[in-house]
């Protein structure tokens, strides 16, 4: 069905209100919440806009109470200051990923705005097509007239019974520093406000528009407010009044996304990188676990990587656990791996089948751990030849690792004589992984890795 | 996962960066925009799943993951999700905690946690992988069920799978397609409600029918609400009506519950010990059960991998003839233990438990193979 039918069937050519028929309006007399829904019917009215366009987000409190009161467009009724946050996300997909018809509108009161700040600020940074309605009465209503973070100073409220004393925020302020495009005040019985509303609406990113309003039961008899004191109390908050910005040439944020981002040309399905049907690598009859340890910043796990993606392309299974101290650029650097024909289960490493250790920081780290206390006779260590200190169980190898290969190629050096030496991976994978990593080492580390071959 | 959701038609993904789940956002941001997909990042978690909500209302399949202090914070949302009935799937990949805990260490400890963090303790569907292959077919699942029964699914992972690297034969994966919600798009008169209310953004006849999902935007008014509400999604206290949407948030999942199962069995008809486990340790556990057969132990695995609603048939078939139940499980307390331990009946149950580090194939054995 189409956009036009749902008019001429529904509403007709022409739609005179958004509003259910004689609501019973669900606010106190003279509650300023009646009036800005008032003034937002006649705003959509104004725009002639298709009711299943139009998305009505609310708040907790009091003006979360205004779903009710629509007959026609969406009204989504969420938790308490994360309207906002819930506006957004329909407004982001329907941008980015739908046909971009939706108008969101957030009705939100003072305490809602504070609770949720962040949600105003992050919405009014992306820019998303998303119209807030602060309707700030400097209290919470419905649970008995405390102050709120919009509450003016002297104001008493229940939880500041001898007045306030801490300054309220500027919302419309704190949005422009956010880069809100589209940011006005006003009060609920301003002539303009329908008029402001629409230009709102209408505006194609992010809209905000605080409206200061008469709480009849807690405000105004607890400060002798009225409606014409209203803007007395705006100026002695040094509040500026009415538009503040008429919208900015920042595109929104679906636009961007559009434009930026989703012009990423579109991914095949991967392709598998293992290769069927390969002979077994002659090491490797169960699976096999290996250790290496190094200092951060000379890529030992990437060397670790390597090493693991050459098994999988010699049709073993592998599992790679890295660790490294929190604040990953100092210190030790680790890599356990499971080289396997079989499906690896446990994939930690109790008692390594190879252990190699290319720093002073990485030989602390096992010692921290005792893994040198666990090792078997049968583990083979390879350790290099700069770090001076005994190891009194396995296999032990000592081997000019950093020397030959300097200390940054040391840890896939390393790893390529290992696998080479005990056959761990097909040679053919082996070369596909670590050559093309190399590049203008190559040389200088085919001849080191020549000159060690020979030695082993 | 990330290859999961993509390939379960997620559209959009909202992230907040925390160790060990930062992998999953990573993966959503390079990719899902080569899939004409929507990932961004959010300001904190309590906006990153609020946008996932918002989007799954305009009726697009919607992830978000996080880990243990993250969940934390999205908790108020995962209630409202439940109670808008939004399809939604969230990755839950622990970490060891509580609070900030330990981000770089592995744990199960936030099982009851996800599971029981609604009012009124609903049934939220938790699917739990024990490898990164089960992490794409348990999202794709994932998405199925949270589009099928309208509510939020978590995938809990932990950081020992998260943060492994792990070989996949992409070939042999199954091609798993996620089934989409039943959309109304049929055109009825805007705004205008039946008397039978069949046109309500929550109708059911049945407690467990599900109401067929209207997109905010489409055709149909939508009118939700995360307070007490009738089925067309109007405010109210108690009336009998608002009960009945109460109670068929929980029957909706629970009359079918026996099709929203997934576990993995390992059964010797001849074995007195049947050992549990899910997540991570079930791969500890299954090591240790295949050592202890050939050792001479007559003994079961019963790998959960949909933890809840608790697959109580599969227990009672796992349990047949056995004496005792060892459950397998990275927490001190034996969190799922004490969920399951109702359903075993006079079976002798204990567990084995710890954090820290991985529970070893050579600590289940110690178990498996003493005095019964």
């Amino acid at each position: 069905m189409t956009r036009t039918s749902v008019t001429s069937e529904s509403f007709g050519p022409q739609v005179n209100s958004y509003l259910i028929d004689n609501p019973l309006w669900p606010f106190c007399k003279g509650c300023g919440h009646t009036m800005v829904i008032r003034r937002i019917n006649e705003a959509l009215v104004s725009l002639q806009l298709q009711p299943q366009d139009v998305a009505l987000v609310t708040d907790i409190g009091c003006i979360g109470m205004s779903d009710g009161l629509f007959r026609a467009i969406h009204t989504v009724h969420t938790t308490h200051g994360r309207s906002t946050a819930f506006a957004t996300g329909i407004a982001l997909a329907d941008s980015v990923l739908a046909e971009k018809k939706l108008k969101t509108i957030v009705l939100i009161g003072d305490g809602g705005a504070m609770i949720g700040l962040q949600h105003l600020v992050h919405a009014a940074m992306l820019n998303v097509d998303v119209t807030v309605l602060i309707c700030n009465n400097f209290v919470y209503g419905m649970t008995g007239g405390q102050g709120s973070g919009f509450t003016p100073e002297c104001f008493v409220t229940a939880t500041t019974p001898d007045g306030n004393i801490v300054p309220p925020v500027d919302i419309c302020e704190m949005l422009m520093s956010s880069n809100a495009a589209f940011v006005g005040r006003t009060i609920a019985t301003d002539k303009e406000l329908t008029s402001l509303i629409a230009q709102a609406i209408a505006y194609p990113g992010f809209a905000a528009l605080e409206i200061l309003e008469l709480c009849t039961e807690f405000a105004v008899p607890q400060n002798e407010l009225t409606g014409t004191k209203l803007l007395a109390v705006a100026e002695q908050n040094g509040w500026s009044m009415g538009l503040l910005r008429a919208g900015t040439d920042r595109p929104p944020f679906g636009k961007k996304y559009l434009d930026n981002i989703l012009t990423k040309p579109t991914q095949s399905p991967r392709k598998s990188a293992v290769r069927k049907n390969l002979p077994k690598p002659m090491g490797i009859d169960g699976p096999v676990s290996l250790m290496i340890v190094g200092s951060a910043g000379e890529k030992v796990q990437s060397a670790a990587a390597t090493l693991c993606q050459a098994a999988v392309a010699s049709g073993l299974r592998v599992t790679q656990k890295n660790d490294n101290p929190v604040t990953q650029g100092s210190g030790f650097s680790l890599s356990e791996v499971w080289l396997s024909p079989e499906e690896i289960g446990f994939t930690g490493i109790d008692r390594p089948d190879y252990l190699v250790i290319l720093s002073t920081d990485g030989y602390r780290e096992l010692v921290e751990r005792g893994v040198l206390l666990r090792l078997g006779n049968t583990t083979k260590v390879y350790i290099d030849e700069s770090i001076d200190v005994p190891v009194e169980h396995g296999k032990v190898k000592r081997h000019a690792y950093r020397k030959l290969f300097g200390p940054t190629l040391a840890a896939v050096g390393a790893l390529v004589h290992i696998a080479r030496l005990n056959r761990l991976v097909d040679s053919e994978a082996l070369d596909g992984a670590v050559q093309p990593r190399l590049k203008n080492d190559a040389p200088k580390f085919n001849q080191a890795m020549e000159q060690l071959m020979g030695k082993s | 996962m990330a290859e999961g959701a993509i390939q379960a038609g997620c559209a959009f993904f909202a992230g907040y960066p925390i160790t060990p789940a930062t992998g999953i956002f990573k993966a959503m941001i390079d990719e899902l925009p080569s899939r004409k997909g929507l990932a961004l990042s959010a300001p904190d978690e309590i906006s990153a799943i609020a946008y996932c909500i918002g989007a799954s209302m305009r009726g697009f399949k919607s992830m978000t993951a996080t880990s243990g202090p993250g969940w934390a914070l999205m908790t108020e949302s995962v209630q409202y999700a439940l109670m808008t009935e939004t399809p939604l799937v969230i990755a839950l990949v622990q970490r060891l905690g509580p609070s900030t805990g330990g981000a770089t260490q592995g744990s199960q400890g936030d099982v009851l946690l996800a599971e029981y963090c609604t009012s009124g303790g609903y049934t939220i569907p938790i699917l739990c992988p024990t490898n990164a292959r089960e992490c794409f077919e348990l999202t794709i699942l994932a998405f199925t069920w949270a589009e099928i029964l309208r509510m939020p699914v978590i995938v809990l992972s932990d950081k020992e799978i998260a943060m492994t690297t792990e070989s996949v034969d992409y070939e042999s994966l199954p091609q798993m397609t996620s089934q989409d919600r039943p959309k109304n798009s049929a055109f009825v008169e805007f705004g205008e409600y039946d008397k039978e209310r069949k046109n309500g953004t929550y109708y059911f006849h049945a407690l467990h029918e599900i109401p067929i999902f209207s997109p905010v935007g489409g055709s149909r008014k939508v009118t939700a609400t995360g307070s007490a509400h009738d089925k067309a999604g109007t405010l109210q206290k108690n009336s009998p009506e608002t009960i009945d949407v109460l109670a068929h948030l929980e029957e909706k999942l629970l009359w079918r519950a026996d099709d929203f199962v997934a576990v993995k069995q390992d059964l010797d008809p001849a074995a007195e010990t049947l050992v549990i486990s899910y997540g991570i340790s079930s791969r500890a556990a299954q090591d240790a059960v295949r050592q202890s057969r050939k050792s001479g132990a007559k003994v079961s695995m019963l790998t959960i991998q949909s933890l809840f609603p608790v697959p109580r048939k599969k227990l009672r078939q796992a349990t047949e003839g056995v004496k005792r139940v060892i459950v397998v499980e990275e927490n001190l307390r034996g969190l799922y233990r004490s969920v399951i331990e109702r359903y075993l009946g006079p079976i002798q149950v204990r567990g084995v438990n710890k954090i820290g580090a991985m529970i070893t194939p050579a600590e289940i054995r110690s178990v498996i193979e003493g005095a019964v």
